[in-house]
């Protein structure tokens, strides 16, 4: 049962990398990454299940946290990068001193 | 008796429609409806967090990710005001070859994940008592650490979303 919560967890992070490598928009980006964190966070859970141990409930824990933190930032950044050139496509930041 | 295949068929629904949800999440044209698929995506994978006998990352789940994470995501689509959303490329030029080097990872990843064994220990028990004593006794130093980085990812979202200066006059 814990190769199909695996083989769950690989799909759907393998789904927001590819949605990271090709989507344009920057909140999409993020977006993926969220997805991908989630994918992470079910195989913790899943190995904290059928492993019969605790820890990877706590770290899940961390990684949501961290997570929160990433999107803060991130959407941040975006934000003051659409404030400053009025680009939010991730190929049409061409510029690094605004 | 008919336990397992109820499980079974729960998690097939799961598969396909986690699936089906984090695509439509890349390939919809309206970002407002990528942030509206990423919340049933995600009250999906806190249902199978529930699954996996842990309800109380399942509340976690739906306390910081539905109610932190995809509200900043709306409040930064609507601060951004994107008007001109429905007739942009989506994609970027070498959209193929990214798909491709991702398949490519995912089949490493399942050459990975197929015969996975764990030992076969009785599953932990659901307890929220043991998390919290775990979380305040064995991993205090994490704890602590996580909150100064919490804290410091806020001023740092303040700083850098702020008006510049220079924009201001």
């Amino acid at each position: 049962m814990i190769n199909e919560y695996l083989l769950l967890s690989a799909t759907l992070f393998t789904i927001g990398f590819i949605g990271f490598l090709i989507r344009r928009d920057l909140i999409v980006m993020l977006m993926c990454l969220e997805i991908m964190f989630n994918a992470v966070n079910i195989s913790f859970a899943a190995f904290s299940y059928y492993g019969g141990n605790f820890i990877g409930q706590v770290f899940v824990l961390f990684s949501i946290a961290l997570a929160a933190s990433e999107a803060a930032v991130g959407l941040a950044i975006v934000l003051a990068l659409v404030r400053a050139t009025g680009v939010n496509h991730s190929d049409e930041i061409i510029r690094l001193r605004g | 008796m008919n336990q397992t295949a109820v499980d079974q068929a729960f998690f097939i629904y799961f598969y396909l429609s986690l699936s089906i949800l984090s695509i439509a999440v890349i390939v919809s044209k309206n970002i407002i409806h990528s942030a509206f698929f990423l919340l049933i995506f995600l009250l999906h994978v806190a249902a199978v967090f529930l699954f996996l006998n842990s309800e109380f990352l399942m509340v976690i789940q739906i306390i910081v990710y539905v109610g932190g994470v995809l509200a900043l995501f709306v409040f930064a689509i609507m601060v951004m005001n994107i008007k001109e959303e429905l007739k942009h490329r989506r994609f970027v030029r070498f959209a193929g070859a990214g798909i491709l080097v991702s398949l490519l990872f995912f089949a490493v990843f399942y050459g990975f994940v197929k015969n996975v064994k764990v030992s076969s220990n009785p599953p932990p028990p659901n307890d929220v008592n043991l998390l919290g004593s775990l979380l305040y006794s064995y991993y205090l130093l994490p704890f602590e650490i996580l909150s100064v980085v919490l804290l410091i990812a806020l001023v740092a979202g303040i700083i850098i979303a702020r008006k510049s200066p220079r924009e201001e006059k």
